[in-house]
């Protein structure tokens, strides 16, 4: 058994299911109560995966080429058939009805309307909106240069604490260094935990950490800073994968041990990148810190969502210029630092 | 007789693919001579040079580094005190780019130097004399502080040969040390390389490409095919026969002069 099969089964089972649960729901009309069984529900789409699963399996053992096949086939298997124009292969009309189906399904999930788009009272509602930001109301200005201090030192000190946390273990999550049986076990244990940490929002820590150390501008530094650390150890790490294996042979032939290997062969190697990934991570954090003020980690998103939960609209476009222009300001700096790090 | 510096008795080595790189190879390395080992690219020649210093670990044999079994080390601080004795260059340099020269050659001496001392560059005058005492033997010693990727392909090498020789080898192993120079360049390193053989007494066992340079520079020469000992002898000595045997038949000479 190829190991491939199971991806390419996997896909093209949950393409199958969702075909059948779309059905299903046109057939059978649900009730909202029926559609909150889950048990049930998951019975059914784990059920059509399998079988879908062993729909594809027949069609590819019968020469037709299903979407999953065509995707994760080794490049060996695929040189051995001439390459067709996708709309007459099974695989191009599996995918194109797959992307219909969803984008069909989205438009009824997303409540798609162009009615509600184009409505007269709604339209003026913006409309007042954009008027008064677009009349901002400078009076508030100087508090919010004061916020939005607060809101770029948010940022410096998530990227700059998570700095030294991000570099240890960069390495210690790096494949090629982490060989040993002992080691795998603890780069298999970090990259985990890092996929788990980036995975939850900064937003979602934030909560957390407002709730911990209280609602302000501390809750949302260390809310960036555990995702400034799972970012930056992914990123670092992949840096490390990436290096040159010369420089490391030259210096373990002289008898380095493995810190010095680390120390004189691969931190050369990675330090610009990461020095550049920094730069970029604390560009990030700014616009990151003004979301999380949104939900009470302080500075100017906290200073923005309570002009706007009282519709006082020229003081909320204040203080979207003096977003934009610090977002703007931060983001040339940092294409040009990275630039000049190339 | 002269005293043997390595002895090599069936030496093999699999990868973990599966690959059988070294079938067997048997030699001997003796004191002050400069061997060459020729054979196809493939043939194992450099597996053979990295099983010496434990870059790679063998799979089956003995090497003997004078009456030590190298391949019986087991810890890396063993392994670290017998790579401090064998210095070896490669053919792609294998230097620190972003670092200058004579950071590079101090690299040789990491493994007398504590660890954090070394981490924060603080190597010894002494030491840092040496390194230079070296670059001047290899006539770079005006390069010293200039960063060793902005160094010709010529002058890498010999930054290369001067961290090398800071380990203060007893066994220099040089992996294709010229392949990837130009025929210039390539004498101006085989030059320095028997210089340090002959002035500094320093055992070479090099692999290399070109049969001219080896009739030239080599005083033996082993021929490695598949993974087996096919020649060992006098490089003068290898005539159309045996070349043909080594590279193939219908395998032309390319000579560099």
């Amino acid at each position: 058994m190829k190991s491939y099969y199971v991806r390419r089964s996997l896909l093209d089972g949950v393409t199958f299911a969702i075909f059948v649960c779309v059905a299903l729901s046109l057939i059978l009309q649900p009730t909202e109560e029926q559609l909150l069984n889950l048990s049930m529900i998951a019975m059914i789409f784990g059920g059509a995966i399998v079988v879908g699963g062993l729909i594809s399996h027949r069609l590819n053992m019968a020469g037709l080429k299903t979407m999953g096949e065509n995707l994760f086939e080794p490049a060996y298997v695929k040189a051995k058939t001439e390459a067709k124009p996708w709309y007459q292969t099974f695989w191009g009309w599996h995918l194109f009805t797959t992307i219909l189906v969803l984008f069909i399904v989205g438009l009824f999930k997303t409540k798609f309307s162009l009615y509600e788009l184009l409505d007269e009272d709604g339209f003026a509602g913006a409309q007042r909106l954009f008027k008064g930001i677009f009349s901002p109301n400078w009076t508030v200005l100087p508090a919010a240069v004061l916020n939005i201090i607060e809101t770029i030192f948010m940022a410096f000190m998530a990227t700059f604490l998570a700095i030294p946390f991000a570099f240890v273990l960069s390495f210690l999550s790096a494949k090629n260094i982490m060989k040993h049986p002992a080691a795998y076990a603890v780069y298999m244990f970090l990259r985990t935990a890092m996929n788990v940490m980036r995975s939850i929002e900064a937003l979602v820590w934030a909560i957390i950490f407002s709730v911990w150390v209280g609602i302000g501008p501390f809750a949302g530094m260390l809310a960036l800073m555990i995702h400034s650390v799972a970012s930056l150890t992914k990123q670092y790490s992949e840096m490390v994968e990436t290096v040159y294996e010369g420089p490391i042979e030259g210096v373990q032939s002289c008898g380095a041990n493995k810190l010095q290997t680390i120390w004189f062969a691969i931190v050369p190697q990675v330090v610009l990148p990461y020095i550049s990934f920094t730069v970029y991570r604390w560009d990030i954090n700014v616009r990151m810190a003004t979301i999380i003020g949104l939900v009470g980690g302080g500075g100017i998103g906290t200073m923005l969502i309570k002009y706007q939960g009282q519709a006082m609209w020229p003081e909320v476009g204040t203080i979207i210029v003096v977003i934009a222009a610090v977002v703007w300001i931060m983001d040339q700096a940092s294409a040009y630092i990275r630039e000049a790090l190339k | 007789m002269s005293e043997q510096v390595l002895r090599i008795k069936g030496l093999q080595k699999t990868y973990p693919n599966g690959v059988q790189a070294l079938k067997g190879v048997s030699f001997d390395v003796k004191k002050g001579e400069f061997l060459v080992v020729i054979g196809l690219s493939g043939s194992g020649k450099s597996t053979l040079l990295r099983c010496l210093n434990r870059l790679h670990d063998p799979t089956g044999g003995e090497i003997f580094f004078y009456d030590q079994d190298v391949t019986k080390l087991q810890t890396s601080s063993e392994i670290r005190d017998l790579r401090k004795k064998i210095g070896m260059i490669f053919q792609h340099f294998n230097l620190i780019p972003r670092h200058t020269v004579l950071s590079n050659v101090l690299m040789g001496k990491l493994a007398s130097t504590p660890t954090w001392k070394s981490m924060f560059g603080l190597f010894s005058d002494q030491d840092k004399e040496e390194a230079m005492k070296y670059l001047r033997l290899v006539g770079i010693a005006d390069k010293a502080h200039i960063r060793a990727d902005q160094l010709s392909g010529g002058q890498q090498q010999r930054v290369a040969i001067a961290r090398a020789l800071t380990q203060n080898p007893k066994v220099l192993l040089a992996d294709e040390p010229v392949a990837s120079l130009d025929p210039a360049t390539c004498h101006t390193v085989m030059d320095y390389l028997r210089k340090v053989n002959q002035e500094l007494g320093i055992t070479i066992v090099c692999n290399l490409h070109f049969l001219s340079l080896v009739r030239q520079y080599a005083t033996r020469v082993i021929a490695l095919k598949g993974g087996e000992l096919v020649y060992e002898g006098d490089p003068q000595n290898i005539d159309n026969a045996w070349f043909e045997k080594i590279y193939g038949a219908g395998a032309k000479e390319v000579h560099i002069n």
